[in-house]
């Protein structure tokens, strides 16, 4: 069978790591039996801390303002839902990659005629890119999730004293909580994925890495599909500890 | 000093829900110590009107005054509900995520400025009061509905309320729980508290109330004393709904 020779040969090209012309596997580039696909390795491995600081502070900064856009959201005013509708509409709009120039190369030059000469550099560029775009996503499951607890709740809250801010922090918030903690983990693996867009302005997390060893070494295949890996792995690590939190949020659950 | 006798005082209410003229020109004097028991025809606005009386509703005409101090109207959102006002609701409404005794001690501490020790005393004592203080560290869906109904009451008294609010306590519980709920109502009844009961359970209102209110499509149609209320009904409607819940 002409198949199965091929594939069995293909197995063995990418099992032995041998060297080939373009146009085929060349795991060379990062054969750790070699000080050279070492090197690679290690170069490429060393983009993960990147991207996973700027995944989680993403994420920290996107659920803090994602809570503040939702709670007036729900205001029966209307004046002062606004804002907030109009935040989320927009923001929600505009693709993450324009935004990230916007942040990176225009944000600077508003800040500078402001009198403000605070310097954005990649990795709080991409944060701050990554979180506002988020948060519009966080503020609408926060809303879900406030709004999914009875109207009972509030009433009662109301009717033993406590004011909004209180009925929020004491009654609503930990019973939202335990209802959005499982979407919003799933942002968080959104964040993870959209990270790799901090590679455009310079940052060094794993897609920069990744792209440097191509331009160093002419091997696309190879160390894309590494790089392919490495998101992988970071993701069905979030997912499985999503799935914990699910089940641990079902058996628990208080209603 | 007419007011200080007064409890709650509605005049010429009005209210209405988008189209639904909820409540129609409503006119009631409670006098502080009084126990009202309010039955009527569901839809009739009994609920909506003591929603109004610590402002879960707020009424669109004329004036509502609480121990003196008049009711806001036509608010939407952030009108403080009077503290001196209690509620109980149909569905208990306990806060699921907290314990029966964090339930009491939520209102007492944040609102009041009590603090921990003081708000303990005074969760135990009530729940003493209520009979299940061995329910102290348990969680509302540990309990039965005739329990967390209980639990419901004594966290209204944890804020030491001059007036008792009571919307349909019993109709959310299974019939064998009924009485433990109403013995908890009638003894609270004996203590001189002011009580606004909107409830079925004519047994209960025979029993407890001072002045019966019959309401049908948003107006008060009948009010008397339970002897006259239920021996001699003067309003068609009225004998015709009486007729009706005690028939069996």
């Amino acid at each position: 069978m002409k198949t199965k020779t091929f594939i069995a040969i293909t197995l063995l090209l990418i099992a032995s790591g041998c060297s080939s012309p373009p146009g085929t596997w060349g795991w060379y580039v990062i054969d750790p039996s070699t000080q050279n696909g070492w090197n690679n390795i290690k170069f490429l491995l060393s983009g993960f801390s990147a991207t996973i600081r700027l995944s989680i502070l993403a994420a920290f900064l996107s659920i803090i303002i994602g809570l503040v856009v939702a709670l007036p959201g729900m205001s029966l005013n209307r004046w002062v839902r606004l804002p907030s509708r109009v935040y989320i509409e927009f923001v929600r709009a505009i693709p993450l990659l324009p935004m990230l120039f916007w942040v990176f190369y225009g944000l600077p030059v508003i800040l500078k005629s402001l009198g403000l000469d605070i310097p954005i550099d990649p990795f709080w560029g991409a944060a701050i890119t990554l979180a506002i775009s988020d948060s519009a996503f966080t503020a609408e499951i926060y809303r879900g999730g406030i709004q999914s607890i009875e109207k009972g709740q509030t009433e009662a809250a109301k009717t033993v004293g406590l004011n909004y801010m209180q009925t929020m922090r004491y009654v609503i918030l930990p019973q939202a909580l335990r209802r959005i903690l499982p979407p919003l983990a799933n942002q968080f693996i959104y964040i993870v994925k959209m990270s790799a867009f901090a590679s455009v302005i310079g940052m060094q997390e794993l897609t920069r890495r990744a792209n440097e060893v191509v331009v160093s070494e002419y091997r696309p295949l190879e160390i894309y599909s590494l790089l392919i890996l490495e998101y992988l792995v970071l993701v069905l690590i979030i997912s499985s500890a999503v799935r914990w939190l699910e089940r641990k949020m079902g058996a628990d659950q208080r209603s | 000093m007419v007011n200080t006798s007064l409890a709650v005082e509605f005049k010429n209410v009005d209210k209405w829900f988008d189209d639904f003229h909820v409540l129609k020109n409503i006119d009631l004097k409670v006098l502080t110590g009084e126990k009202i028991v309010i039955c009527g025809p569901s839809g009739s606005g009994k609920s909506t009107l003591v929603r109004c009386i610590n402002s879960l509703e707020q009424h669109n005409s004329g004036n509502i005054i609480v121990h003196g101090k008049e009711v806001n109207k036509n608010q939407t959102k952030g009108t403080e509900v009077s503290s001196e006002v209690g509620m109980v609701f149909q569905q208990f409404n306990l806060f699921p995520h907290l314990t029966v005794k964090e339930n009491l001690i939520l209102g007492p501490m944040k609102a009041r400025g009590l603090t921990k020790k003081e708000a303990d005393d005074r969760a135990m004592r009530l729940l003493e009061r209520v009979k299940i203080p061995e329910q102290v560290n348990k969680y509302p869906n540990q309990l039965s509905g005739g329990q967390q109904q209980r639990v419901a009451i004594a966290r209204s008294l944890c804020m030491e309320p001059k007036i008792m609010l009571f919307d349909e306590p019993t109709s959310a519980l299974d019939p064998e729980m009924i009485a433990e709920v109403l013995d908890v109502i009638i003894d609270l009844a004996q203590e001189g508290i002011t009580m606004v009961v909107v409830t079925h359970e004519m047994g209960f209102a025979k029993k407890a109330a001072d002045r019966m209110i019959f309401m049908d499509e948003g107006r008060i149609v009948e009010t008397g004393t339970p002897d006259d209320f239920f021996n001699n009904p003067q309003t068609e409607r009225c004998k015709l709904f009486l007729k009706q819940i005690l028939q069996h």
